[in-house]
């Protein structure tokens, strides 16, 4: 257990995959604050999904030491996990798939209600409560293969809230939805930190799209974190320019 | 119609109705995880473990449920270190099972030991013992619990399983019984009803509910009935036209699989409310 005050601390942080030789993400350090916005972008293919699971998890570090809460992620992974909502980079899902949103949203709630547990009507009232934050409560009892792309999106966000998070990693989190939805979901995530002052933290390869509340901006490239600062004087930069080539995409 | 004695018949039903209740019932995680062959896979260990027994002079049984339960014990750990989808590890088990079941009748003397061996793989609902019903009736109440309980679980899985993995869930404990307990499912539903029904019975009634619903509890509570009623009715089918009991079974439950694409309510298409308004 580590007594600071950072919710996240990375020091000199490795993450190989298996039989890969060279790493994906090497010599991160990173510390956040309880309560920051941070903004992750790079290009495509610079290590932004690595760095994300590496902080849950969900892929284990080769190198160096990763606490979250204070406690290494490595000992206490189920533990750590219950308190993050992680949103995945969208997937393809089975028009036919046999799930109700409803459902989808309550599986979030899992790992918090705990095993030999049944969901309550307190699980349930956070399950309403997350869906009508996204404004998705009509689509409840809609199978999840029929919605649109956004639409799945948003409750993707909805499950990760009716966890009740302490920190909420989104993977590109604005893929696949259009200009209005884009906003709708930046107004969302603004209105939550605001509310709950959830520490968030968001990959995007898109710089058109950093949240108005997000003050840190981090920018991974090759592996390595290249730039941490605020948001100002990272979208000044002339480095982004060289990185980007001012719509998204790799230069 | 041929006349059984109806303690025989009572017995033989509801073997049909506890195998055809588990293997349907394990059949939703089956169809929802692409783990259609390994029906295929536990009947062959079964056989295998059966030639074993023969060879070392006893019971086959015996050695058909050493095989299978260690089968299913392996599966899931072997793909997970493999890092291949859990199919192709059941395929690679499957020929492997084959090919011991064959060296293992090489050392059996005489065909009538062979014969005896295959007697596993093809089952035979009229050689159900009150042993068989109730070491089934004992893995279906324990299916019930373990699918009661871990619903939540289940469900967060079956849904994406690296998603469920970061709420806090280890993932790989629950798919590691879902494969363990399909296995046993199989394993011991194949000597009543033997390799081909086992398929059918896990396959079909899933593949059915599928068509009409998208809840997955729904499929769960519909898939065993299906499964249940295909026996029945595949059951009192064999008795009136002197069909083989099996594939009665197998008959019947691919014309409930057959009817229910057709009038599958998840493919019709609404009538277009614009249309309507228009005209």
């Amino acid at each position: 257990m580590k007594k600071n005050s950072n919710i996240i601390e990375l020091e000199n942080i490795e993450t190989i995959y298996e039989g890969e030789k060279s790493p994906v993400i090497y010599d991160i350090n990173f510390k956040v604050k309880p309560g920051e916005f941070i903004s992750v972008i790079g290009p495509n293919g610079a290590g932004k999904t690595t760095f994300l699971e590496t902080i849950n998890g969900l892929l284990s570090y080769s190198k160096g030491k990763c606490f979250v809460f204070g406690k290494e992620i490595k000992k206490h992974k189920s533990e750590i996990r219950k308190e993050i909502g992680y949103v995945i980079q969208n997937f393809e899902m089975d028009p036919l798939a046999p799930f109700l949103c409803k459902d989808i949203v309550m599986s979030g709630r899992t790992g918090k209600i705990g095993t030999f547990r049944f969901a309550r009507k307190n699980d349930w009232d956070k399950v309403w409560y997350s869906m009508g934050l996204v404004g998705m409560i009509d689509f409840a009892n809609r199978p999840i293969g029929k919605l649109s792309g956004g639409e799945f999106q948003k409750i993707l966000l909805s499950r990760a809230l009716a966890q009740n998070p302490k920190i909420l990693l989104l993977d590109e989190p604005f893929s696949n939805l259009d200009y209005a939805s884009r906003k709708q979901v930046e107004t969302l995530l603004n209105r939550i930190h605001e509310k709950n002052n959830i520490t968030i933290l968001i990959v995007s390869h898109d710089l058109s799209f950093v949240p108005s509340r997000c003050k840190r901006i981090i920018v991974i490239d090759h592996g390595k974190i290249i730039m941490d600062g605020s948001r100002e004087k990272i979208l000044k930069s002339d480095i982004i320019n060289s990185i980007f080539n001012g719509n998204g995409g790799k230069k | 119609m041929i006349d059984f004695p109806s303690a025989l018949l009572i017995t033989s039903i509801l073997g049909a109705i506890l195998a055809g209740f588990a293997c349907s019932t394990t059949g939703a995680f089956v169809v929802r995880m692409n783990l259609s062959s390994i029906g295929y896979l536990m009947s062959h260990a079964a056989f295998a473990g059966a030639a074993f027994g023969l060879m070392i002079s006893i019971d086959p049984i015996i050695g058909a449920i050493i095989f299978s339960f260690g089968i299913s014990l392996i599966l899931g750990p072997l793909a997970e270190k493999a890092r291949l989808e859990s199919n192709i590890v059941i395929g690679f088990l499957f020929s492997f099972m084959i090919a011991l079941a064959f060296i293992f009748l090489n050392f059996i003397p005489g065909t009538a030991a062979s014969a005896r061996a295959l007697r596993i793989l093809w089952g035979s609902i009229f050689s159900v013992s009150t042993s068989d019903l109730l070491l089934l009736s004992i893995f279906s109440f324990i299916l019930i619990v373990f699918v009661i309980i871990f619903y939540k679980e289940l469900i967060a899985i079956m849904f994406n399983r690296k998603l469920a993995e970061s709420s806090g869930i280890n993932t790989r404990l629950y798919y590691f019984a879902v494969l363990f307990l399909t296995g046993i499912a199989v394993s011991f539903s194949i000597r009543i009803v033997g390799g081909l029904l086992v398929f059918a019975l896990i396959i079909n009634p899933t593949s059915t509910a599928y068509q009409f619903f998208f809840d997955f509890k729904k499929i769960f509570i519909f898939s065993p009935i299906i499964g249940i009623v295909s026996c029945l009715v595949g059951f009192w089918l064999s008795l009136i036209s002197d069909f083989p009991i099996g594939a009665s079974i197998v008959l019947i439950s691919a014309i409930f699989f057959t009817i229910a694409i057709i009038f599958s309510p998840k493919r019709k298409k609404g009538k277009s409310k614009i249309q309507q308004s228009v005209s």
